[in-house]
C-alpha cells in the first residue's frame, strides 16, 4: 500500500517538473526570440508627432540659474541621433525653450537640403521628443540639422534671426 | 528515502529553470555580445536625439537710423552691438566644442557672401555691412570675420564654446558712403531696412 502510494507520489511530483520545465524554456525562448526582433525592427510609433506644451530639456545642472533675464533667443544644439533603416519616425527632442519670448518653425533637414519634418510654429515652451519623417533612409552616417526659424509671436510672424544647429545622424 | 530524492531532484530541476528565466531577461535589454553594451546603451541613451547645449543669440540687430554723408566718397560708419553665448551644454568632450557659425540669409558659398540690410519696400536696394567678433570700441583694430571668402556652407566662424557662459560681443557695422548710390535718388532709398543673420551650431573637434 505504501509503495503504491510512494509511487503515486513521485509520478505527480515528475509530471510537475516536466511541466515546470517546459514552462521555463518556452518562456525563455519566447523573450530571446522577442529581444532579438526588437533590436532589429524596433517599430515606429508611440508619441510620433505629438507637441506637448510642456517641452523642457534639462540639458545639464550647469545651467544658469539666477533668473537673470535672457536677451536674445535660446537655441537647442544637439550631437547626434540615431534610428533604423526603414524607421518612419526619429528621436529628435526638437522645440522652443520656455525662456524665448518668440516662437520657432522647426525643420529636420539633410546637408543636402532634404527635408524630413516641418514643425507648426512653435511657442515657448513647446515641442515634440519624437518627429515623424517625410522619408524613410538607408543605412549611413548623415550630416542633419534642425532649422529654427525664428518669428515673432504676432499674426503676421514676423521673421527675426534663424539658427541651425547641426548633428550627426546615424541610420542603422 | 527515495522521497528525499525525488524532492532533491524536483529543487534542483526548479533551479534551473529559473535561472534560465534570468538569462533571457538580461538579453532584453542587452545584445548578448558582451556585458559592456548595457553600459554602452546608457551612454548613449543620454545623448542620442536630445538636447546637449543651448546658444542664445539676438534675435535681431538694429542699426541707428542711417543718413547719407554730405559728399560722396566720405566714409562714415554707423554700428550695433550683438552677443552670443553659451548658456547650458552637457557631455562635451576634452576635444569639442560647440562651434558657431555665421552668415547672411541668402549667402551661399558659390555665391553672394556678404551680409546685407535691404529696404522693405524695395529688396533691390541693398547695402552691407561687415561683421566683427569684437566690442565697438576694439573695432579699428579688428578684422571683419566675413574679410575672407566665405568657404563652408554653414557661415564664417565665429566661435568655438566650451564652457557655459563662453560668450562673443561683437558688433555690426555699416558704411553710409553707400548711400551714395548713383543708380538711386535719396527719395528711392528712404525707407525701412531688414537684414537676417543665421546662426549655425554644431559640436565640432577643436
Amino acid at each position: 500500500m505504501d509503495n503504491k502510494k510512494t509511487n503515486t507520489i513521485q509520478r505527480i511530483i515528475i509530471i510537475i517538473l516536466i511541466l515546470i520545465i517546459i514552462a521555463g524554456a518556452t518562456v525563455s525562448v519566447i523573450m530571446i526570440l522577442g529581444s532579438g526582433k526588437n533590436e532589429e525592427n524596433k517599430p515606429s510609433k508611440g508619441v510620433v508627432g505629438v507637441i506637448t506644451d510642456s517641452w523642457d530639456p534639462d540639458v545639464s545642472s550647469t545651467a544658469d540659474s539666477n533668473g537673470e533675464q535672457q536677451k536674445g533667443i535660446q537655441i537647442p544644439g544637439y550631437s547626434r541621433a540615431e534610428m533604423n533603416e526603414g524607421d518612419t519616425s526619429l528621436k529628435l527632442s526638437v522645440g522652443n525653450p520656455k525662456e524665448n519670448s518668440v516662437g520657432f518653425i522647426a525643420t529636420v533637414r539633410l546637408g543636402d537640403g532634404t527635408v524630413l519634418y516641418t514643425s507648426p510654429v512653435l511657442k515657448p515652451g513647446q515641442g515634440l521628443e519624437e518627429i515623424p519623417l517625410e522619408k524613410t533612409l538607408p543605412k549611413g552616417t548623415y550630416d542633419a540639422e534642425v532649422y529654427f526659424q525664428c518669428v515673432m509671436l504676432d499674426e503676421e510672424h514676423t521673421p527675426l534671426n534663424s539658427a541651425e544647429s547641426g548633428f550627426q545622424l546615424i541610420v542603422n | 528515502m527515495k522521497s528525499k530524492k525525488i524532492i532533491t531532484l524536483a529543487l534542483a530541476a526548479a533551479m534551473v529553470s529559473v535561472s534560465a528565466l534570468s538569462v533571457s531577461a538580461a538579453s532584453l535589454t542587452n545584445s548578448q555580445a558582451d556585458g559592456k553594451t548595457e553600459v554602452q546603451a546608457h551612454i548613449s541613451g543620454s545623448t542620442t536625439g536630445n538636447v546637449t547645449y543651448k546658444i542664445t543669440i539676438p534675435d535681431k540687430v538694429t542699426f541707428e537710423p542711417l543718413s547719407r554723408p554730405e559728399t560722396s566718397g566720405t566714409d562714415s560708419y554707423k554700428t550695433a552691438e550683438y552677443a552670443v553665448s553659451l548658456d547650458e551644454v552637457s557631455n562635451l568632450g576634452a576635444d569639442e566644442q560647440i562651434s558657431v557659425y555665421v552668415k547672411d540669409q541668402n549667402a551661399s558659398v558659390n555665391d553672394d557672401q556678404n551680409f546685407y540690410i535691404a529696404n522693405v519696400s524695395n529688396s533691390n536696394i541693398k547695402f552691407k555691412y561687415q561683421v566683427f567678433d569684437v566690442p565697438k570700441a576694439q573695432v579699428r583694430e579688428a578684422v571683419s570675420i566675413n574679410a575672407n571668402p566665405m568657404t563652408k556652407a554653414a557661415g564664417y566662424y565665429l566661435a568655438g564654446f566650451t564652457a557655459v557662459d563662453d560668450r562673443v560681443d561683437g558688433t555690426l557695422v555699416i558704411n553710409e558712403a553707400q548711400l551714395w548710390n548713383n543708380n538711386y535718388t535719396l527719395s528711392d532709398i528712404v525707407g525701412d531696412y531688414s537684414g537676417y543673420m543665421v546662426f549655425y551650431s554644431a559640436v565640432e573637434k577643436k
